[in-house]
C-alpha cells in the first residue's frame, strides 16, 4: 500500500507544481512498481475479503474505501495512458492539476477508510445471524 | 517505568484523546498517511539510486525528500501516542524492539548519506548511474523503511507476555 500511495503521492506532487518541471516521462516509470505493488494489493484484499466476508461487505466503510480506491487507480491509469498519447503536452491541460488534487485525496480517504474498517465493523461473522 | 510513561500520556492528554472512540483509529490513519509520505519520498528517492527512472535528475527528486521528514515526523508524533498510551503493549514486544531497531539503521544510513555521498550524488547528471556507495546506501534504506512497515504491522498480531522480554 505504501508503495502505490507512496508513488502516486510522488507523481502527484510533480503534476500540481510542487516539484520543479523536469520531464515526466521518466518518472512515469515508477508506475511499473506501482502496478505491481496494486497487484499485491488486490490479492491481499481479496484474502482479507474471503477471510471475514461478512465483516467488510456489512460495513459502509468498506465501500467508501473501495470507491476512494478504484476511482484514484483510474486517475493514474488516465495519466498514464494521456502521457502515452500526448507526451508532455498533456499536464498542460487544466484537467490534469485538478485530477492530481483529487486523486491525493482519494489516496487519503483510501488509507484512512482502510484504518477505520478494523474499528468500524458491526458484524464479524456471517453466522451471527442463523 | 511502565508507570511514569503513563503517567506522561495522562497528564498531557493523551491517554484521554487515545481511549475516545475515534482517538487510536484517528492517529493510526495519520501514521499510515505519514508512512506513504516518507516511501513516496524517500522511497522513491532510494529507487532512484537503484537505477530506476533514468532521466530524473537526482537533485529535482531530491526537493521532495522534505516531505517525507514531515511525513516521519507525523509518524514519530503518532507513535509515540500509541506507545505512551499503552507502553505495556510496545515495550516488551519484540516486533516493536525490532522495528525500532530497523529506524536507528535507517538514521544512521541516512547520516552516512548526508555526510559522504549526498553532494556527489546531486552533483550526478540524470542519465548516469551514482556511484556503488550510493546504491548500497538506497538498498539498506529501502529495506530499512519496508522492514519497519512489516515490523509495524507485526506489533498488533504479535504480543508476547512480558515475561517473554529478554533484556527486561
Amino acid at each position: 500500500m505504501a508503495f502505490v500511495v507512496g508513488i502516486n503521492i510522488a507523481i502527484n506532487l510533480r503534476l500540481v507544481g510542487f516539484l520543479p518541471r523536469f520531464p515526466l516521462a521518466p518518472l512515469f516509470r515508477f508506475y511499473r512498481l506501482h502496478w505491481l505493488a496494486a497487484a499485491v494489493i488486490f490479492l491481499s484484499g481479496l484474502s482479507l475479503l474471503m477471510a471475514y466476508p461478512a465483516k467488510a461487505l456489512t460495513n459502509p466503510v468498506f465501500y467508501l474505501k473501495l470507491s476512494a480506491l478504484v476511482s484514484a487507480l483510474l486517475i493514474s491509469r488516465y495519466f498514464q495512458k494521456m502521457l502515452a498519447l500526448t507526451g508532455e503536452n498533456f499536464e498542460l491541460e487544466r484537467l490534469v492539476p485538478r485530477l492530481a488534487y483529487l486523486s491525493l485525496v482519494l489516496w487519503i480517504v483510501t488509507v484512512t477508510a482502510g484504518r477505520f474498517l478494523a474499528y468500524t465493523h458491526s458484524v464479524l461473522l456471517a453466522s451471527r445471524f442463523y | 517505568m511502565l508507570e511514569s510513561i503513563l503517567g506522561f500520556s495522562q497528564a498531557t492528554g493523551i491517554y484521554a484523546f487515545m481511549n475516545t472512540p475515534w482517538g487510536w483509529p484517528l492517529a493510526e490513519s495519520i501514521h499510515f498517511i505519514g508512512l506513504c509520505l516518507l516511501i513516496g519520498t524517500v522511497g522513491v528517492f532510494d529507487l532512484r539510486l537503484l537505477g530506476m527512472a533514468p532521466g530524473v535528475a537526482f537533485a529535482d527528486l531530491h526537493r521532495l525528500v522534505p516531505l517525507g521528514v514531515a511525513g516521519y515526523f507525523m509518524n514519530v508524533i503518532t507513535g509515540v501516542m500509541f506507545f505512551t498510551t499503552a507502553p505495556d503493549q510496545y515495550l516488551f514486544n519484540p516486533a516493536f524492539q525490532t522495528k525500532l531497531s530497523f529506524m536507528l539503521i535507517a538514521g544512521v544510513n541516512m547520516l552516512v548519506f548526508y555526510t559522504t555521498t549526498s553532494a556527489e550524488v546531486k552533483r550526478t547528471s540524470a542519465v548516469l548511474v551514482v556511484p556503488v556507495r550510493a546504491r548500497a546506501i538506497g538498498a539498506i534504506s529501502l529495506a530499512c523503511w519496508c522492514a519497519v512497515i512489516i515490523c509495524g504491522r507485526l506489533i498488533t498480531y504479535y504480543r508476547p507476555p512480558y515475561y517473554w522480554c529478554a533484556w527486561c
